[in-house]
């Protein structure tokens, strides 16, 4: 058998070698996701010893594309115009493929967020030039495959270089690395807050470039008629080490207080949300944790009357501690939670609040 | 009044991951022991398709692309109210990434005729990748509005509203156009009696049944095999690990007076040394 891997021929896709993030920017200022992805492209261009790219589109960018070179960017390629103000599907779609399809060799790796604008665009350009895409990844390497599956006896080989794209599969509970090293770009989404960004720095240096935009009729067949963002102050989810979460089970906005008594029992503690009372306006944005809103990983998570819907869970499943409250048995949320209790959260909270302060003051009387 | 009559609607059957059958100790899915369900996330779909036929008229087509038992999920449809079925079926779509299952599902939709709207659900259970509807839309060349919560129609445009980071956006499309289904949309209401009576119907006869569903191949559509199964996919899955066990790990506590529970769950999860670690 190992005669047979050691005969493998070494099989090289052409690329340019270079990796290119697909920026995301709103209001003039870059998406977290974007230097996040920088921070990941950055190693992965490092070990293929090519170019990190990042394509930047949208109107009146000011300096941020000295912003993105700050964050690692060799090169940022910029299409600023006023159709791009805001993402649309089809106008970023036309840009991007146009671009892509410039480049005499194509670009080893292309990534984007796995946010809904990544998540919606990445499809189309994948299909457009009928590559491989891996969605919402949480980790990224470079390394070698061998491919000796004889189901497709063609693509037999070793290949150096390939992207590991991994991700967390079957409800979360398995973790699959998925390759595509056939074809180039190798195309990944990447879930937002797992990467780390660089420090940025001022000088580092970097090129920018122009990019033309040449939009088709067709390209127009999407208007954009109303966007509503509540633009968010932080609150300091990501750095808590103990988040409180309430959901609807809260049943009412004033639920919310009883939320913020239940932290008020450690220190360094934060209110979460589930975007479903957030969207009916019981809590401010800033405190959503979930795909569309913060990724959190805090020492313990307690989760009071959310049932634990994907959106949300990606948010926060690898916190450290999971506990759950919730009335139903079978709620979601218990299958992924540590610990749970099933009941009225407006019975339970008030017992741990108790006990909290109780083993608080235990733990103040033992300093004495 | 509208000119959106012709709706499809995408859906694929999935294995039941909350039923503990046919998942192997490694976690990975024995699909012909698994009990299988419709894609919990296409109910948001087909719900959205029969509310657009209720509101606005016309007809519904659910297709779907899977091994032969897949018709199980069709006849649900059925029994939900949809008018017309595909079952796109061949052992050579076998081990299929996004891209292939793509090209054959916008394959059948050529085949199917004239359509307004395609709904699709938001990812799948067993797949999670939200990739398949936008890569049907570039295809075939289609307006998309991915995660949303909310349609109309208005003088032949499709108005949605899409769920996104910090809020929503309104987006107006011109038809044909592929719609993903956020799972924040109405559940799936209860099926009809006229479709439960007609499925049984369909049981019982054989033509009478391939009539509603039309069971096609890889030829019947014209669809290039090098570009479908693992032959047209440029992902694979190159090696799985397992992280943890599909639920079964929850510590739960039911049923004991309040005090009981809480102090059970302080002393076992001992928060306050956990957070000194
Ligand atoms: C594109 C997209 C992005 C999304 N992004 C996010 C996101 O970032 N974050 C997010 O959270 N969601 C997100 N969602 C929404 C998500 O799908 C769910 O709709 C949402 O998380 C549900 O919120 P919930 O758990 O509070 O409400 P529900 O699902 O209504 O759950 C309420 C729970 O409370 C329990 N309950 C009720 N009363 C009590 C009581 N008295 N005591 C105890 N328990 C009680 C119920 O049993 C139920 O389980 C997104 C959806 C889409 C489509």
């Amino acid at each position: 058998m190992n005669n047979e891997t050691k005969t493998l021929k070494e099989i090289i896709t052409p690329s340019n070698k270079e990796v290119i993030v697909i920026a995301e920017q709103l209001n003039n200022d870059v998406r977290p996701v974007t230097v996040e992805l920088l921070g990941a492209g950055r190693d992965l261009a490092n070990k293929l010893g090519g170019k990190l790219s990042c394509v930047l589109l949208g109107y009146e960018l000011k300096s941020l594309p000295e912003k993105l070179i700050s964050y690692g960017a060799d090169i940022v390629y910029v299409a600023d115009d006023p159709v791009l103000k805001n993402y649309q599907t089809l106008p970023y779609r036309r840009v991007i493929v146009d671009f892509l399809s410039g480049f005499p060799l194509p670009p080893h790796i292309v990534l984007l967020g796995s946010t809904t604008t990544g998540r919606d665009l990445a499809p189309r350009i994948a299909a457009h030039f009928e590559t491989g895409l891996t969605a919402d990844c949480t980790e990224l390497d470079i390394g070698p495959y061998e491919h000796t599956s004889k189901g497709d006896p063609e693509k037999l080989g070793l290949y150096p270089g390939c992207l590991y794209a991994i991700r967390p599969s079957f409800g979360e509970s398995l973790k699959a690395r998925i390759l595509g090293p056939w074809k180039n770009p190798q195309m990944a989404s990447v879930r937002p807050g797992i990467m780390v960004p660089l420090q940025p720095d001022n000088n580092r240096k970097g090129e920018i470039k122009k990019i033309p935009v040449s939009l088709k009729p067709e390209d127009y067949k999407i208007e954009l008629i109303e966007i509503v963002h509540e633009v968010s102050k932080s609150v300091n989810l990501s750095e808590a080490d103990v988040i409180v979460s309430g959901g609807f089970g809260i049943g009412k906005p004033e639920g919310f207080e009883i939320m913020k008594e239940l932290a008020s029992c450690f220190e360094n503690s934060a209110v979460g949300a589930s975007r479903k009372i957030v969207d009916i306006g019981w809590v401010p944005y800033q405190h959503q944790v979930g795909q569309t809103g913060k990724t959190v990983r805090p020492k313990v998570y307690i989760a009071c009357g959310i049932s634990g819907a994907i959106q949300h869970r990606v948010g926060m499943s690898k916190s450290g501690l999971i506990i759950a409250i919730n009335k139903d048995p079978d709620a979601p949320i218990f299958k992924f939670a540590h610990h749970g209790i099933v009941g009225d959260l407006y019975q339970i909270i008030p017992e741990l609040i108790k006990e909290f302060k109780l083993n608080k003051a235990k733990e103040v009387r033992s300093l004495v | 009044m509208a000119n959106i009559k012709d709706i499809f609607v995408l859906i694929k059957q999935v294995p039941d991951q909350g039923a503990k059958a046919g998942i192997n100790p490694d976690g990975t899915i024995d699909r012909a022991k698994a009990k299988r369900m419709l894609n919990p996330f296409d109910r948001y779909a087909l719900q959205a398709a029969l509310h657009m036929k209720k509101k606005y008229g016309g007809n519904v087509t659910a297709i779907t692309m899977g091994p032969p038992l897949a018709v199980e999920i069709l006849l649900e449809a059925l029994e939900h109210g949809v008018d017309m079925c595909y079952l796109l079926t061949d052992k050579r779509l076998a081990a299929s990434d996004t891209l292939a299952t793509a090209y054959a599902l916008h394959k059948v939709i050529k085949h199917a005729g004239h359509f307004d709207l395609i709904f699709c659900g938001l990812q799948t259970t067993d797949g999670d990748t939200a990739q398949v509807g936008p890569q049907i839309a570039e295809r075939l060349n289609l307006s998309q509005a991915t995660y949303c919560e909310d349609f109309k129609i208005e003088e032949n445009k499709v108005i949605a509203k899409r769920v996104v980071e910090g809020g929503y956006e309104w987006i107006k499309m011109e038809p044909p156009a592929l719609i993903t289904v956020a799972n924040s949309y109405h559940p799936l209401e209860y099926k009809s009696l006229r479709g439960a009576r007609m499925v049984q119907q369909l049981l019982r006869n054989e033509s009478e049944k391939a009539k509603y569903i039309k069971t096609i191949n890889l030829d019947d559509i014209s669809a290039d095999p090098l570009k479908c199964g693992l032959k047209g996919s440029p992902t694979i899955v190159a090696r799985t690990d397992k992280v943890s066990e599909i639920g079964g790990n929850c510590k739960i506590y039911q049923g004991a007076p309040v005090e009981k529970m809480v102090h059970e769950l302080i002393v076992s999860t001992n928060v306050s040394e956990f957070l000194k670690t």
